[in-house]
């Protein structure tokens, strides 16, 4: 038996390590007390300066729920779209690893924000016009639900940048783990659902986590396309009140509430599924 | 004498024109043990990865235990067969020995988990490392990983074994612990091909020696024939060279 396995090396960030030294567990604790420090001076603000603060969060609440919907839903759906993205560029297909790096490349090179306007203003116009065009009477009234539309904008723009990472993790996984299986008699499939992708996750997770901090945040943009969440509540209460330095602390604290306690729940998953190679 | 391996004229192209297999034929009877040897780049491992249809070929045909290479079905059939060790052992590293053991049973041959076990565990204690069930790869000794190696291809009775160098990965001091486990094997009358250059190995089991060189088999013979008097220059410059090691 050998004596000491190889340490992995660790994937967090070179700041973390230099704040608070290289036990996992001491880093933990000092994360977990930022997360406690923005929720204790919060809370402070709510209980102590209730008007506005308490006001703010009362009103932005429903929209805290609609960002958290509207990201783990997309979050999830991303998930398998990026899968299924990552398998097709791997693809011995030309035909279809050509159609999903066509994708990729196209839609990495257009704006979120751009993404969001044409599925909720561009799209419904197109089915319109095509209802007109051919005298269909429910494609020419068609009007699109703002959630569903939104959702569709994350998960086409996020599920581009999500096939890259799981490509990168396929690809890490040596070669002979394939070859390995395969000589078993697994089908491609087998192999990779029970050898390549369960690896690949452990691989991809901590981008992956990145992922969805990032998709948390560039929920705020389906504010532009009419959504009530929690930025779109926010600028309705600073211009309804006047109060824009109050309002819009507020929602950044929210927001940092949000984005960290994710982090902290990645980094603990990644903890937890770690394995010695 | 049954084939149950029949290789005839198959050449084998890699991208960038390079012919790694030049016409090569053989036939490998039951319960053989061929030893492949010649000099790096000369495509054993090639030859070796086309029987069991790792690597495409371009040209020829090769017909495994009665089953031709044509189709996917036929190649998943004949990789059930068909037992592979690697040098690089390529144990499933994200899970433990007995899961090694145990995956491909399940769900190609869709045994029950407890009858995949007990043939899992019944190998080990063949293998000699009983005690390591729940280990992981990493936690392991190279000559141990080698060996549950070995117990992962035969947990699918596999009626050939392919090994492909399987000691020269290994620290000097864990060879034998893994040669001792191919020469059970060989004596139980396994059909084996097998690329290595461990001399004590073909001495003792091996039933012909194959020497290849530049995507040909040059010559072919008993041990004693090939390393005491090979006839071919080719081999006999080879030898000179392995044999100062
Ligand atoms: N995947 C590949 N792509 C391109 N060329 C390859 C590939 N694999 C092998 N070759 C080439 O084919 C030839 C035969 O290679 P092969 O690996 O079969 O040799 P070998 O006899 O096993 O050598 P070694 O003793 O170094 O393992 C070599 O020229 C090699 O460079
Ligand atoms: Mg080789």
């Amino acid at each position: 038996m050998k004596s000491n396995p190889k340490k992995r090396v660790d994937a967090a960030p070179k700041t973390i390590i230099s704040i608070t030294g290289n036990d996992p567990n001491m880093r933990m604790d000092a994360w977990w007390w930022l997360v406690a420090a923005v929720v204790v001076v919060t809370f402070l603000l709510v209980v102590f300066q209730p008007d506005p603060y308490q006001r703010i969060l009362i009103y932005v609440l429903d929209g805290i729920g609609l960002t958290i919907g509207v990201t783990v839903i997309s979050f999830i759906l991303t998930l398998i779209a990026g899968m299924i993205g990552g398998l097709g560029r791997l693809s011995k297909n030309r035909i279809i690893s050509g159609a999903a790096s066509l994708y990729v490349e196209l839609i990495r090179g257009i704006p979120l924000l751009v993404q969001l306007m044409w599925w909720y203003f561009a799209f419904p116009a197109i089915i319109r016009d095509t209802g007109k065009a051919l005298n269909i009477g429910f494609m020419a009234n068609y009007l699109p639900d703002g959630t569903i539309m939104a959702i569709i904008g994350l998960v086409i723009c996020y599920a581009a940048y999500m096939s890259e990472i799981y490509r990168a993790g396929i690809q890490s996984i040596p070669k002979g783990q394939m070859e390995a299986a395969r000589s078993l008699g697994m089908t491609y499939v087998q192999a990779m659902r029970y050898v390549i992708l369960p690896q690949a996750i452990r691989v991809i997770l901590p981008p992956v986590g990145n992922e969805f901090v990032a998709l948390l945040k560039d929920s705020s943009l389906v504010s532009a396309v009419a959504l009530a969440d929690l930025s779109r509540r926010g600028r309705e209460f600073a211009s309804n009140q006047a109060l824009p330095i109050q309002t819009w602390m507020m929602v950044a604290l929210l927001y940092l509430i949000l984005t960290l306690v994710s982090a902290r729940i990645v980094g603990w998953i990644e903890r937890k599924t770690k394995f010695e190679r | 004498m049954d084939a149950i391996i029949q290789i005839e004229n198959v050449h084998k192209y890699f991208r960038g024109g390079i012919h790694a297999l030049r016409g090569v034929s053989l036939e490998v009877g039951k319960g053989e043990v061929v030893v492949i040897v010649g000099p790096s780049g000369s495509g054993k491992s090639t030859l070796l990865r086309c029987i069991n249809r790792l690597e495409q070929y371009e040209e020829g045909k090769i017909v495994v235990d009665g089953i031709p290479l044509d189709s996917a079905a036929n190649i998943n059939a004949v990789r059930q067969e068909v037992g592979m060790v690697f040098q690089s052992f390529n144990l499933f590293s994200h899970m433990r020995v007995i899961d090694n053991l145990t995956l491909a049973q399940r769900v190609v041959r869709k045994r029950p988990l407890e009858e995949a076990k007990a043939v899992g565990m019944d190998l080990l204690a063949k293998v000699g490392i009983p005690d390591k069930a729940d280990a992981f790869p990493a936690q392991l000794s190279g000559g141990q990983q080698q060996r549950v190696a070995i117990a992962r291809a035969l947990a699918m009775n596999p009626k050939i074994m392919l090994f492909d160098e399987p000691t020269s990965a290994l620290d000097p001091e864990m060879i034998n612990e893994v040669l001792e486990v191919m020469l059970d094997l060989a004596r139980e009358g396994m059909t084996m091909v097998v690329v290595s250059h461990e001399m004590g190995f073909s001495r003792a089991a091996a039933t012909r020696v194959i020497f290849m060189d530049e995507g040909q088999i040059v010559e072919q013979g008993s041990a004693t024939q090939i390393f005491g008097a090979p006839t071919q220059e080719r081999t006999k410059a080879f030898l000179s060279k392995v044999l100062h090691h």
